[in-house]
Parts: structure tokens; sequence; C-alpha cells
């Protein structure tokens, strides 16, 4: 047990090399956070930072250049405060030019580095600025590095009151202070950070779940068309079948061709029926519709008067209007515009309570057009579970027709959806009209 | 013998105009009359007095189901509804039987089948092919062990001999099976079933079988 317990400790300190050099050795980093709110404030810390680093640089080169060094003052300073402006864009790389800045500061000018105030601090807010962008472990490697070098610039004297408690000694050396001040900071960015990353993973997971329920609700619907669609089929092809075994009744000795060709008709309608209610077995899954919506035949636009009928008995106050010719459309975009009418206005009366609604219907020679607008609001909406749901649902019947929908606020504070279905005049029967159930 | 007298409810003017020809095209069917939709097919039952209705179960007013269960819960009628539809889902089929429709038939059956069960659900004998009974059992033996009807006590005034033969009609057996099962003439078998729908108050032996199934007089085996 002792050796395993060995041979993990050799192999985790084979990997601090490594992890160090992940860490350390590169330029990558977390997207600079922005402020978000006000907008017009997003660059605001760019700036700041800016004027941090100006104003270190300016107080360093006097306070340097003042006490009578060369210029070569100049080119420190100027990098530490260059390491400011570079930690925005690559926080690792700055943290090494300042460090370096650090080292070289002590070399060749000794007091106020390397632990002076005037130094500290821009290090300090180098050391803030990567650990708002990288994760904690490189945070730390770097406060380690950042600690062991300005000692060993010092050749490890440390000057501070020597009576006192160790552990209060720190607060009182040169270097307690500077590594208290770098921890503060670091630890503060890291917290900022760790929030930052908690929220960001919270707002993609929120995002996937939208998505997630979208999809469904799409494929929820589309299983609601094809179901509809294929009833609608189906309907009409057990009347073929019915009518290919009246037709030899409507002539005297019908000629055994005609009978053979009828039999043909009626067995391929009844084999394709028989496909079709498996098809149906499976959309059929779900059928949370009540009673009186599963006896009733799929609705065609001749029941439009009976669905605003039901909603002014509600309390509802709905208008209709048609323009145009009407006539019998495909059992399509019949059920598609009846389906359309429906939801919208449930929509309005779920958004919009006390509203007025409008249904215009437009017969067009080669389109159908539907408008279906609501009135502002005559009190606040209530919350509305599956809100949105239905215009999906909308988009989806109108793209599968090939038409158009458009949606959105009024001027006056209403809301409106617009579709226009293709809707090619067809040659029929008379009695087709009412042949869509 | 007098012809059988038949009323049409479908929505589909095609639908009743075909089966009105298909069904007139037989001797001993006649086609009284046809509805349009479910409340129609209640008043014009009253006005015609037709021995059987075809009956749609999708309908606009008054679906076809509604419409059964008032006819058959009206008093003293002695209609009998056969529902034909174009799906043969098992809700329909168990909302139709329990509504009180004597059979079920799909709108694709052919003349033949249509004619004959036009004949059997008048006779008042069970329409119910193997495959709806296998179907119905599979239902009610899912929802047994709660029976729902408060005729549930009858079943005590039914004779032992009753009693077994109420559960073959239950498996869909005809009368000359029952009669080959128990080893008894096919008039004693008939006897039997005309005292048990007297005593249960029933209409026909498809509801004499639903209502074996839901007071759970028959469990059956395998299911």
């Amino acid at each position: 047990m002792s050796m395993g317990a060995g041979r993990r400790l050799t192999n985790a300190a084979r990997a601090v090399p490594r992890a160090m050099r992940e860490d350390l050795w590169t330029t990558a980093a977390d997207p600079l956070p922005r402020m978000t709110r006000p907008r017009w404030l997003a660059r605001l810390p760019h700036v700041l930072v800016a004027g941090f680093a100006a104003l270190t640089f300016a107080n360093m080169n006097g306070h340097l250049y003042g006490a009578g060094t060369d210029r070569s003052a100049t080119i420190v300073v100027g990098v530490q405060a260059a390491a400011l402006i570079v930690a925005m864009f690559r926080p690792v790389p700055a943290w090494w030019m300042a460090t370096s800045a650090l080292i070289v500061g002590t070399l060749v000018f000794g007091d106020p580095y390397p632990w002076g105030l005037s130094a500290v601090v821009p290090h300090a807010a180098v050391l803030f600025l990567l650990a708002l962008r990288v994760r904690p472990r490189a945070v730390v490697e770097t406060l380690l590095i950042t600690t062991l070098a300005s000692l060993a610039c010092t050749k490890f004297e440390v000057h501070g009151s020597p009576d006192i408690g160790w552990a209060a000694t720190v607060f009182y050396t040169e270097l307690g202070r500077a590594v208290v001040v770098f921890a503060a900071t670091a630890a503060f960015g890291a917290i900022l950070r760790a929030r930052r990353v908690a929220r960001s993973q919270l707002l993609a997971q929120t995002e996937v779940a939208a998505e997630e329920r979208t999809r469904r609700t799409v494929l929820e619907e589309r299983g609601r068309i094809a179901r509809e669609l294929h009833d609608v089929v189906a309907h009409h092809l057990s009347v073929i079948s019915i009518q290919a075994q009246v037709a030899p009744h409507l002539v005297d000795d019908p000629p055994e061709e005609l009978k053979e060709n009828l039999a043909g008709i009626r067995q391929n309608a009844k084999e394709a029926l028989t496909e079709l209610r498996r098809v149906l077995g499976v959309l059929r899954v779900e059928d949370a519709r009540s009673e009186e919506a599963r006896h009733a035949p799929q609705p065609t636009l001749d029941r439009l008067d009976d669905l605003v009928g039901n909603l002014r008995a509600a309390g509802v106050t709905v208008s209709t209007e048609t323009t145009g010719e009407p006539r019998p459309l495909a059992p399509g975009v019949e059920l598609s515009a009846f389906r359309l009418v429906q939801e919208a206005l449930s929509n309005a009366i779920r958004h919009a309570p006390g509203a007025t609604a409008r249904v215009l219907i437009g017969y067009d020679p080669t389109s159908l057009t539907i408008r279906i607008s609501n009135t502002a609001p005559a009190r606040p909406a209530g919350p509305s579970p599956g809100a949105g749901h239905g215009l999906l649902g909308m988009r989806e019947r109108v793209t599968m027709l090939g038409g158009i929908l458009a949606s959105g606020p009024t001027p006056d504070g209403g809301y409106e959806v617009f579709a226009t279905l293709p809707a090619p005049t067809l040659q029929q029967p008379a009695d087709y009209a009412e042949d869509t159930a | 013998m007098t012809s059988i007298r038949v009323l049409i409810a479908d929505d589909q003017m095609l639908v009743r105009q075909g089966f009105t020809v298909l069904l007139n095209a037989e001797p001993d069917i006649e086609v009284v009359g046809q509805a349009v939709d479910g409340a129609d097919a209640v008043t014009r039952v009253t006005e015609l007095a037709p021995d059987v209705v075809l009956m749609d179960i999708r309908m606009p007013v008054l679906g076809g189901i509604e419409a059964t269960r008032r006819l058959t819960e009206a008093a003293g009628t002695t209609v009998k509804v056969l529902v034909l539809t174009t799906f043969d889902l098992d809700e329909y089929v168990y909302e139709a039987l329990r509504a009180g429709a004597s059979g079920f038939l799909l709108k694709d059956a052919s003349a033949a089948e249509l004619a004959h069960a036009v004949r059997v659900v008048a006779a008042g004998d069970a329409l119910l092919s193997p495959n709806i009974t296998k179907r119905l059992i599979a239902e009610f033996s899912r929802t047994a062990g709660a029976p729902r009807t408060p005729r549930k006590d009858r079943v005590g005034e039914l004779t032992e001999r009753e009693t077994e033969v109420l559960s073959l009609i239950a498996q869909g057996l005809s009368n000359a099976e029952i009669a080959a099962h128990l080893v008894v003439a096919e008039q004693t078998v008939k006897t039997h079933v005309g005292r048990i729908l007297t005593k249960l108050g029933l209409r026909d032996r498809t509801q004499a079988a639903v209502f074996a199934y839901e007071t759970g007089l028959v469990r059956p085996a395998g299911y």
C-alpha cells in the first residue's frame, strides 16, 4: 500500500511540470468578459485599465528617473505598464512580462523593487486580470512563481520586525504584505471568474433546454399534421372503395372488363387503406382530444362559423369577413386554414384578454389569404404555459403547404397573424365540398 | 318475409348513396332513409322506425357514438345500430359497443359483408369478428376487476347452463358452435340465448358479450 501511495506521489510529481507548462506556456485564456449593461459602458473596463497603466508608468518613471537612475528605468517601468495593457488580451504572457520586469527592476534598481508598494500594485493588477480569465490552478502556480522569483531577487532576505509571533510577522514583512495583496487580488479575480463560468453554464443549459422544447414541439406538431392529413386521405380512400363497388350497380349488364377494372380499383383502395391504418396507428399514439372532437370529422373552412359562434358564446368579440368568391379547396388547405384560424384565435384569447379579434379570409384565384388580428388587451394577460407553441405549429402547417406566414405586434398594441396558402382553383364534382370528412 | 328496414347515417353524400345502392340490391333489405348527422339520425329513427341503423362515427353536430347511446337507451326502441367507420381503432370499437351498438364494420367492407352484417344484426345475433372478439377480451381483461355495471347482480338470475352459454357467446361462438360444445340441439341453445337476453334486459348477443366481459363473468385465460 505504501508502495502504491509512493507511486501515486511520484506520478503526481511527474505530472506537475507538464501541468505547469500547459497552464503557463500558453496564450490561451477565456474570452474577455464585457460589461453588458449599460451597453455604452461596455468598453469602460478597458479604458480604466489603460488609464491605470498610464498612471503606473508616470508614477514609477518619475519616482525612479527622479531618483537619478538612467533611461533604462523608463524601459523597465514601460514593460510593467505595458503588461497591464497586454493582460487584457493575453493574460499569461502579460504575467511573464510583469514578472520579468519585477526581476530586472530588482537587479537593476533595488528599492522600490521587488516589494515596494508601487511595484506590488501593478503586478497585483496583472494577477487580477489573469485570474479573471484562466483556471484557478494556473493562478496558484503564477502566485507561487511570483513569490519565489521575488524572494530569489532579495536572496531570501526578509526584512521585518522579528519580535512578534511568526504568524503576525507575515503582515509586518514586505514579503508578507506583498503576498497577501497578490493572493487577495488573485482570489477576487478567481471568484469573479467562477461566478461568470457558473452563470454562462446555466445560460447554456437553459438554451439547450429551450431548444429541446422547441424541437419536441415541432415534432409533436408535425405528428399532429401528419395524423390529420392521413386521416383525410383515409376517408377519401374509403369513399373510393365504396364507389368502385357501387359503380357496376349503376348500369344494366355491366361488361366483365368494367367489373374487373372496378374490382381492381377497390382492391387497390383497400390495400392502401390497410397501410394507412397502420401509419395512423403509429401516429395516433396519443390523442388527447375530447370525445366530441374525436367523433367529429376533420374540420374545413365551412366550420369557421361554428368556431366563431362558440367563441362568441364564451364572451369573446370576434368578427369575420370573407373577400373573393369562396370555393372548395384541397382538403389539406381547408384543414390547415381552419387550424390556423383556430390556433391564432386561441392565442389572441390567451395573450390579449378582453381584446376584439378579427378574422379575414380572402379567396384569390391562386391563393387563400388568412389574416387574424386582435386589438390591444383590455387587461394584462395571465401567465400562459406553452406560450409561443401556437406559432410554431402554424409555421409548420404553412411551410408544409408552401405558403408564407408572418406575425407580429400591430401599431395599436394588438397582434396580427397573416398567412398566404397556395390554393389553385380545383375542378371537382358538385358535391365535393361536402366530401371532406 | 318482410324486408329489413335500414337507415343510413353518414355526413358524406357519396357514402350514403353508395350504401343505399349496395343494400337496395339485396332482395331482403330496404333502405328507408338517410341522415346527415347524429342528431338527424335520432330524429329519423323516430319517424321511420327502421330495424337497423348504419351509423358513421365521425359526424358533425352529434357524433355517431353519442347518437347510438341515445338511440339504444331510449325506452321502447328495438332499433339495432351497426357502426360503420373508416378506422378500426380499438377505442372506437369499445366506445361503440359500450354505447349499445350491435356490431362494428369497416366502411370498405364488401357488399356481401355489409348485407350479411345487416341481416345478422337485425336477427339479434352477434356480429363479432374473431379479430374484434380477441381485442375485446384484451381490453376488458385490462380493465377487469372493476366491473362498472349495476346489472351485475342479475347474473345471479341466470341458471348454471345459461351462464355457461353466456360465456360461450362472449367468446364469439355461434349458436351451432355452442350446441356442438355443449352437446345439445341448436334449438335448445336458441332458447337459452333468448332467456339470457330477457333476464339481463339486453338487446342482442353483442351486448350480452359486452355484459359478460364487463361483469367479469368471462376472464379468458392467456390474457
